[in-house]
Formats: C-alpha cells, structure tokens, sequence
C-alpha cells in the first residue's frame, strides 16, 4: 500500500501525517508513506486543496485533516 | 514575479467549536490552553463555556450552527460538557485531560507536552462520540484558510 500525504509543510498537514502514522501503527498495515511538499507535484496529482491523502494513486481527503478513525476505514478500503 | 499560488489547506475543515472548562487545575488551564492552540492551528474556534452557561443566545446559536461541538474538560468532572448540555448542545467530541495521562494538581505547573498531548488528541479525533459524515468538499476560494500559516502555506 502506497499512502501519500499532500501539504506544503503547514501544520495541518503535519497533523495529518502524524494521523496517518497512528493509523498505519494501530492497523499494523505496512504501508510506505511518502510526503509530497513541492506545490507543483501537489499541483502535478490535481490536488487543488491541502492536506490531501492518497491512497495507491486515489485521492481520498482533501482539504481538510482526517481524523484516525476516518483514516483507518479508509485503508481498510471502507471508504 | 509570478504570483504566489493561493492559500487553499484546510478549506474543507469541518466548523468546530470549542469549549474549554478553563478551569483552576492545571488541567483546566492546560484545557484552555490546548483550545487556543487548535485555534490558532485552525481545528475551530475557541468560545468561552462560562459564557455559554449564562445562555446567551450568540454562543448558543454558534454552538448549535456548528459542524462539531468540540468539549475539553481537565478532569472526570466534566463541567463544561455538563454546561454544554445544560443548554442543549451535545459534545461530539469530548476530551478530558486527566484521561490522557496527566495528573490533577496538586501542583499548578504544565508542560507545553501536556497541551500537545491534548492537541494532538483533538486532532486525532480520539474524543468523538458519534460519527459524523464528512462536511461538503469545496472549491478553491479566497484564501482564508485558517491553518495559521499566515497565508504563506
């Protein structure tokens, strides 16, 4: 499973990456977890709004911070 | 020069509001703190519980307009989430300070660890009491995204 997490390095994209790690931990998934923080490669994906996840190559949150419920159901594939 | 992309995180954020019991422990003064922080980080919008308890109609109609009532109390007590009730407004997300491993008094003293532990909790939704479905996803709009990056972001 690739995650990406999208976000120029504001805070709320670090909170969502943490969010990420902790769900990663909790599922005990093995994911590689990638950062992208250049606005053209954000831009690149057609990602518009920040923090954005992607989740193998679907764009699954954007804009906003999910919360590590949200991101577990999400890489369990419930969402 | 060309011109700077326009600030867009954090544009589909839900509309939270805070309640902080502020209370006299170090755990109510690290509730208050840790709602100032997520306010400053633009997780929602602080409001203050005391006067909530009065009933005025402003906080209340804030309240009940919100996408997530957001309730931090520093220990089991639960005042603010008592007062939040009190005036019909359930906590969807209720965090409580001594649940997340720091000891009520007797001392005064914090450690900004102790707000981070409350802050990232928030973050992390691990207060939510009910689930709630994500709000309407946006467009790209003015800018005015309140993640505190001062526009820069």
């Amino acid at each position: 499973m690739k995650i990406e997490i999208l976000g120029t390095g504001c805070m709320k994209c670090k909170r969502l990456a943490k969010n990420v790690e902790k769900a990663v931990a909790e599922l005990g998934v093995t994911a590689e977890i990638e950062k992208v923080e250049d606005i053209t490669a954000i831009v690149d994906r057609g990602v518009m709004l920040t923090p954005a996840l992607i989740v193998d190559g679907e764009l699954k949150v954007s804009g906003r911070v999910a919360d590590v419920a949200e991101i577990k159901e999400i890489l369990q594939g419930g969402n | 020069m060309a011109d700077q992309p326009t600030c867009t995180c954090g544009q589909n954020e839900k509309k939270r509001i805070i309640f902080p019991c502020a209370g006299q422990a170090n755990t109510g003064q690290i509730a208050n703190l840790a709602a100032v922080e997520l306010t400053e980080e633009g997780f929602g919008s602080t409001a203050c519980v005391a006067l909530l308890a009065t009933g005025a109609e402003g906080v209340v109609k804030n309240a009940k307009n919100a996408d997530e009532v957001v309730v931090i109390d520093g220990c089991p007590m639960s005042c603010a989430k008592k007062i939040a009730e009190a005036q019909g407004i359930p906590a969807d997300q209720h965090l409580v300070v001594t649940d997340l491993g720091v000891a009520k008094g007797p001392s005064k003293a914090y450690t900004d660890d102790d707000i981070e532990t409350v802050v990232e909790a928030a973050w992390e939704g691990r207060g939510k009491t009910e689930n709630k479905s994500a709000p309407e996803e946006k467009k790209p709009g003015n800018g005015n995204c309140g993640c505190g990056c001062g526009g820069k972001c």
